[in-house]
């Protein structure tokens, strides 16, 4: 009942919180002295014609009032055009979504897969030869650029051993588009050529995002695991006699992932917006360099929707975060 | 306190050997996967662009970083081709100018087919012109003076005649930028009055070498020969090309290298270029190019309006140590505001060197000390921040001080165009947009283009008359000499500072050939290029 609460709680401050969110972005955007018209215009434009395409373009009335028009087209579900291209914005964030969630997801799920075991003997074997390799390795993956590791992998991988391609998300075209999640797609058409294919192009991506992330959720979880295990609850499981394989993986592990679990939603968030960075040397088609170009041409429109499904996904991540709690700890839902 | 003997080391010894079979597991697994270059099996070309496409409209955009689907998929009646560029006959088969340089008419070819298989006619170049005015974005700018909307009349199918407002040197150099749209097609997709806007930046309504296959704005755009394109074909050809945004450039270099991509931009740093040099795939083509590297100075605001100050600020920066130190001598030093390579640039101009006595000297002559004065770069381009960081040191040394402020395109855009916001003196390129000695002096330093074109607010009515004179007469000698001349005069008052005209390193496959570089084509025409 009371997640049934919080669900709701979460939903309802939603509207909101978005609202907030496209006042704020909206404001700056439009206030920073960048004039996209003129962009839009030309090099070789005069100042009559750049006048003449502000006005057509609506970009001529006071702020406040094209804040207001856009509230208006983004709860009637339009997010408007693109300056440049006058492609729709909504068809722009469809087409690249996929990519960047399908990327941040495996990546979010590699990391932890992989991440809480580690933390988990890493804690067990607290200050171990293993206990230390897994700390040099976690230190320097929260300290090594991801920039400079995804070059490396790609000099390694890619150009010495051959093992993975170089760059892209498919080779080739890729299969035609139902869902944009490529996974799903090939998985769908049943081709293990294409899976293997599309598997194969994301190794070096997700190993540069979940590098990091691995490292902060082994942290995590080693610490979660080192304080639960000095709990006086695991002195008492221990002198009942449990097995000791029940008491880590079923009692010390649930109460030392509620941290990790709260790192895990913080993570997702940092790696869509890390995907910038990995997605340029990827040359892997999602939202990052999108929203990347989008702020540098001052394309309002392509601004607003980027920062909407970021704000979205955010608070959907979070608020599955908080149900995950409830289940590890059935006393926060009860 | 519970001590934790109970290490799982039997779980421990299970994973490391599961680690180490799936490690080897996925390592053959991965050698096995042929990794489909399947660009060579398809004589498909890949070239690796670093600009996005964002659009497929060929009137929306006019910049040279997507310059790509305008040339490849679209024909005008006019081509500028190879370097030095010419300007050759293209769906047009001949052209009459009347006496008064105010009627352009033109014969259509025959057998020119749009891609769905219809004839290109008048009528379909009358849409267009129509179009790029009503638009008002990419190359609109060129035509919005010369060209009345509903001026423009299909004489006949083949015939089609433009108007000018007043006689016009340069009409015919940008002639090639009125891409030609097929009329009906593009109008069955008119939503609103919007002129096929929405539909055409994903489609193609064009009637070149090329057609669209397939266009993904993330990714790129592919696009199929187009065999019955009127220019015919020989006996080597590609079968399809395909335009891939690839951001990063050291992506982009290491794709050349392993033979992913075909080709790339002519335009990467030198060290990358060395590297590209070394590589089994590929070849560096070199060419002069036409996109000249300057300062632009604000002449109409104190201290630069001093031509004693101007003439320090030319004087201060380190041509030298710019162009063979930073930039590895991979440019040509360029000392007037028109490209080297250019008709009408002067031959005997020394232009200023890097000499700061002399620059103390004209200081000296100041009737005031100068101000601390500000230096523009655009953010993320390394080379105009170099140059700025170059023009504070010598500064400095001299006594002046400065500040660079480094910011976004859209914001300088924005600034170069209104006179208190104009930077004292801002770095950037000037590139060719029509391949005729106005493109850079006339456009740079025409007293009536102030703050529109001429953001330098240099004005000189010597200069000004010179300028004139040659955007309208048809006498090609007069035209020339006026260019140089005011070229030479622009220098001589420092109204820029002027450092280097760009080198073109196009890498491309070993295996391709037949490549045509043209400035405004920046290279990228594609129906010339064939696998050996």
């Amino acid at each position: 009942m009371k997640l049934l609460v919080l669900i709701l709680n979460r939903l309802f401050w939603l509207v909101p919180t978005i609202l907030g969110l496209i006042v704020i972005t909206f404001t700056i955007s439009h206030v920073i002295p960048a004039d996209p018209v003129a962009f839009v215009a030309g090099d070789n434009a005069t100042a009559e014609q750049i006048e003449a395409l502000r006005k057509q373009l609506g970009l001529d009335q006071p702020v406040h009032i094209q804040l207001w028009r856009y509230i208006v087209a983004v709860v009637q579900g339009d997010f408007g055009v693109s300056l440049y291209t006058l492609r729709p914005i909504a068809d722009d964030l469809a087409g690249r979504l996929p990519a960047t969630l399908e990327l941040t997801i495996v990546s979010v799920l590699v990391s932890a897969v992989i991440g809480i075991p580690l933390g988990v003997i890493s804690a067990l074997e607290r200050n171990s030869i293993l206990d230390h390799v897994l700390r040099i390795i976690t230190v320097s993956g929260l300290a090594i650029a991801s920039f400079w590791l995804a070059i490396l992998f790609q000099l390694l991988f890619a150009m010495e051993l051959g093992w993975t391609p170089l760059q892209g998300r498919v080779a080739g075209w890729g299969p035609d588009v139902v869902t944009g999640f490529f996974l799903v797609v090939s998985l769908l058409m049943a081709d293990a050529e294409v899976f293997w294919d599309v598997v194969s192009h994301m190794i070096l991506p997700v190993m540069t995002l979940a590098f990091p992330a691995l490292a902060t959720i082994v942290r995590f979880t080693r610490a979660g695991v080192l304080e639960a295990i000095n709990s006086n609850y695991v002195m008492y499981e221990e002198a009942m006699g449990l097995p000791r394989r029940v008491i880590v993986w079923k009692y010390v592990l649930r109460n030392a992932l509620i941290g990790t679990v709260t790192q895990i939603g913080l993570i997702f968030g940092i790696l869509i917006a890390g995907a910038v960075v990995v997605e340029a040397v990827f040359d892997w088609p999602g939202l990052g360099y999108y929203a990347v170009q989008s702020i540098l041409q001052s394309d309002y429109n392509a601004i607003m929707g980027f920062t909407i499904v970021s704000g979205v996904i955010f608070i959907v991540v979070n608020l599955s975060v908080d149900i995950v709690h409830g289940f590890i700890d059935p006393r926060e839902s009860r | 306190m519970i001590h934790l003997s109970y290490g799982p080391r039997g779980v421990l010894h299970k994973l490391r050997r599961a680690a180490a079979v799936g490690l080897t597991g996925i390592a053959v697994g991965l050698a096995s996967v042929a990794m489909p270059t399947d660009a060579e099996a398809k004589n498909t070309f890949i070239f690796a662009n670093s600009s996005a496409y964002d659009t497929m409209d060929p009137h929306a955009v006019f910049d040279v970083g997507r310059v790509a689907y305008r040339i490849n998929l679209y024909d005008g009646l006019m081509r500028w081709e190879d370097n030095p560029p010419e300007l050759n006959l293209w769906l047009a088969e001949s052209y009459e100018i009347s006496a008064d340089g105010l009627k352009y008419t033109f014969k259509l070819r025959d057998g020119a087919l749009f891609h769905d298989g219809t004839a290109v006619e008048a009528s379909d170049v009358v849409y267009s012109i129509e179009r790029i005015l009503a638009l008002k974005k990419g190359a609109s700018a060129l035509f919005q003076d010369s060209i009345a909307s509903g001026s423009t009349k299909a004489l006949d199918k083949q015939t089609v005649e433009f108007n000018l407002n007043s006689p016009s040197a340069i009409f015919m150099a940008t002639v090639p930028e009125i891409h030609v749209v097929n009329a009906d097609l593009v109008k069955k997709h008119e939503v609103d009055g919007d002129w096929g806007s929405a539909w055409l930046s994903s489609n193609d309504a064009g009637s070149g070498s090329f057609m669209l296959k397939r266009f993904d704005p993330a990714k790129g755009f592919q696009a199929d020969r187009f065999a019955d394109h009127f220019m015919g074909w020989g006996d080597k050809y590609l079968d399809a090309i395909e335009f891939r945004t690839v951001v990063e450039i050291n992506s982009r270099v290491l794709g050349l290298m392993k033979g992913d991509f075909h080709g790339s931009d002519g335009y990467m740093p030198q060290d990358q270029i060395i590297r590209l040099r070394k590589s089994d795939n590929v070849d560096v083509l070199e060419q002069e190019s036409m996109r000249i590297f300057y300062g632009v100075i604000h002449n109409g605001r104190s201290p630069m309006n001093d031509i004693n100050f101007r003439k320090a600020l030319a004087h201060s920066f380190d041509y030298d140590g710019f162009i063979n130190d930073i930039l590895s001598g991979s440019v040509a030093r360029n000392p007037g505001p028109l490209p080297n390579n250019i008709w009408g640039a002067p031959k005997d101009l020394e232009g200023y060197t890097f000499d700061l006595e002399k620059a103390k000297g004209y200081l000296a002559k100041m009737k005031e000390p100068p101000r601390k004065i500000t230096i523009g770069a655009l953010a993320g381009y390394g080379q105009t921040e170099q140059a700025a960081a170059l023009m504070q040191n010598g500064l400095a040394k001299i006594g002046v001080e400065s500040e660079i402020v480094s910011e976004p395109w859209p914001v300088v855009s924005g600034k170069m165009r209104d006179e208190q916001q104009m930077y004292d003196v801002l770095f950037l390129w000037k590139s060719t947009y029509y391949a005729d000695p106005n493109n850079w002096v006339g456009e740079m330093y025409d007293g009536a283009k102030i703050g529109t074109r001429n953001n330098s607010w240099y004005q000189n009515p010597e200069v000004d008359s010179l300028l004139h004179e040659a955007q309208t007469t048809t006498d090609h000698a007069v035209r020339e000499a006026n260019y140089a001349k005011a070229a030479t005069i622009v220098a001589n008052d420092a109204g820029g500072i002027f450092i280097y005209n760009t080198k073109w390193f196009g890498p491309i496959n070993k295996k391709a050939t037949g490549f045509r570089f043209c400035p405004i084509g920046n290279g990228q025409e594609m129906r010339w290029v064939h696998f050996d």
